[in-house]
């Protein structure tokens, strides 16, 4: 059963609890909206996540595949020798994206533009181009699937917030103004009676005079 | 009876924060495809201080299904309305262009209505697959009885 809010019971509390029902119905509605609106979201980057894992970890054992083929074809020592000055920073663009006041991370590897990878060329061979080009796709899928594991995360967090509120309102502080509201209408209507009663009292009194 | 009047007056001011919450991850401004095209960082201020960025793949996947003209008119974040019906949801047409390129996006024939066009939620989970960082949502605080 709903519990009913200490007020007084006058009818200008029961104007502000009849305009704190409006604004909790209204954000019931907002928040009812925004957790649908997160949920689809979150199912959606479930989804995207749940492919882009497939993808990082085909893409990693392919270009460990290539890796092996080019080092069994160069020998260690002296693909070494060739990649140790190769190490470049990895540059992202990072920012953020908002979607319904949750705000996500946002990545995008950047392209250096240069399709030199810092290697000798010509004592090199197309194994390892391939292999280079494979870990390149392999960075690309990392940031992906790190960007869309914190989306997941924040959005669930959100949710879970969301849904307490709605909860909340639904369950606890709407049925408590609807109850209040009726008590203090029921209250006035009982009090009406009492003043009628009281007046009809009146009147047979001072017919009896 | 509740004796919690401090803490109604709390979750009144929480219920208002969430009010404000909904909307404040919106641009301050929207931006021509066509300049966006060509920032290095492409982005727009929001109004709670915070930079949106936009994705170029998505930028660039709007201009490979736009002319040059179209480009110039085509104003992003392009904003999608909730709040008139759960099922639904309508998305803000500025200028003419949003409806052609919503059109060609959902592969349907797309009808505006008053500067708004109506799609459902299978439409709107497609478009915000495709469009993820160059679609905003925008709540409306009507109530519809």
């Amino acid at each position: 059963m709903a519990q009913l809010i200490k007020v007084r019971p006058t009818k200008i509390e029961l104007v502000k609890l009849k305009r704190r029902l409006a604004l909790s119905q209204r954000v019931q509605k907002i928040v009812k909206d925004r957790l649908s609106i997160l949920t689809l979201e979150y199912l959606q980057i479930a989804r995207e996540a749940v492919a882009a894992k497939r993808k990082l970890i085909d893409v990693y054992s392919e270009a460990y595949r290539a890796l092996s083929f080019a080092s069994g074809y160069h020998g260690y020592i002296s693909l070494e020798k060739e990649l140790i000055a190769t190490e470049s920073d990895a540059k992202v663009t990072a920012g953020s994206r908002n979607i319904a006041g949750v705000r996500l991370p946002s990545f995008e590897p950047m392209n250096n533009g240069s399709p030199m990878r810092g290697y000798n060329m010509a004592d090199t061979s197309s194994w390892l181009d391939h292999a280079a080009e494979l870990f390149e796709k392999c960075f690309a899928a990392t940031i992906e699937l790190a960007e869309l594991q914190r989306g997941l995360e924040l959005l669930g967090m959100e949710i879970n917030r969301t849904k307490r509120i709605s909860n909340a309102l639904e369950y606890l502080i709407i049925p408590g103004l609807q109850a209040t509201i009726k008590y203090l209408n029921m209250k006035f209507e009982e009090r009406d009676r009492e003043e009628k009663g009281r007046l009809k009292r009146v009147k047979v009194l001072l017919a009896q005079k | 009876m509740l004796n919690n009047l401090p803490y109604e007056k709390l979750l009144q001011e929480c219920l208002s924060g969430e009010l404000r919450l909904v909307n404040a991850g919106l641009p301050r401004s929207q931006q021509r495809l066509s300049d966006l095209l060509h920032e290095e960082y492409p982005h727009t201020a929001c109004n709670d201080g915070s930079t949106h960025l936009f994705k170029k793949k998505e930028l660039e996947y709007l201009a490979s299904k736009t002319s040059p003209d179209e480009q110039k008119a085509l104003l992003l974040p392009i904003l999608i309305q909730l709040g008139q019906n759960q099922a639904e949801a309508a998305i803000i047409c500025q200028t003419d262009v949003t409806p052609k390129v919503i059109s060609r996006i959902l592969d349907m024939p797309v009808t505006p209505q008053q500067g708004r066009i109506t799609i459902y939620k299978p439409q709107l989970a497609l478009l915000r697959k495709t469009l993820k960082t160059t679609t905003q949502y925008v709540f409306s605080t009507k109530i519809v009885e």
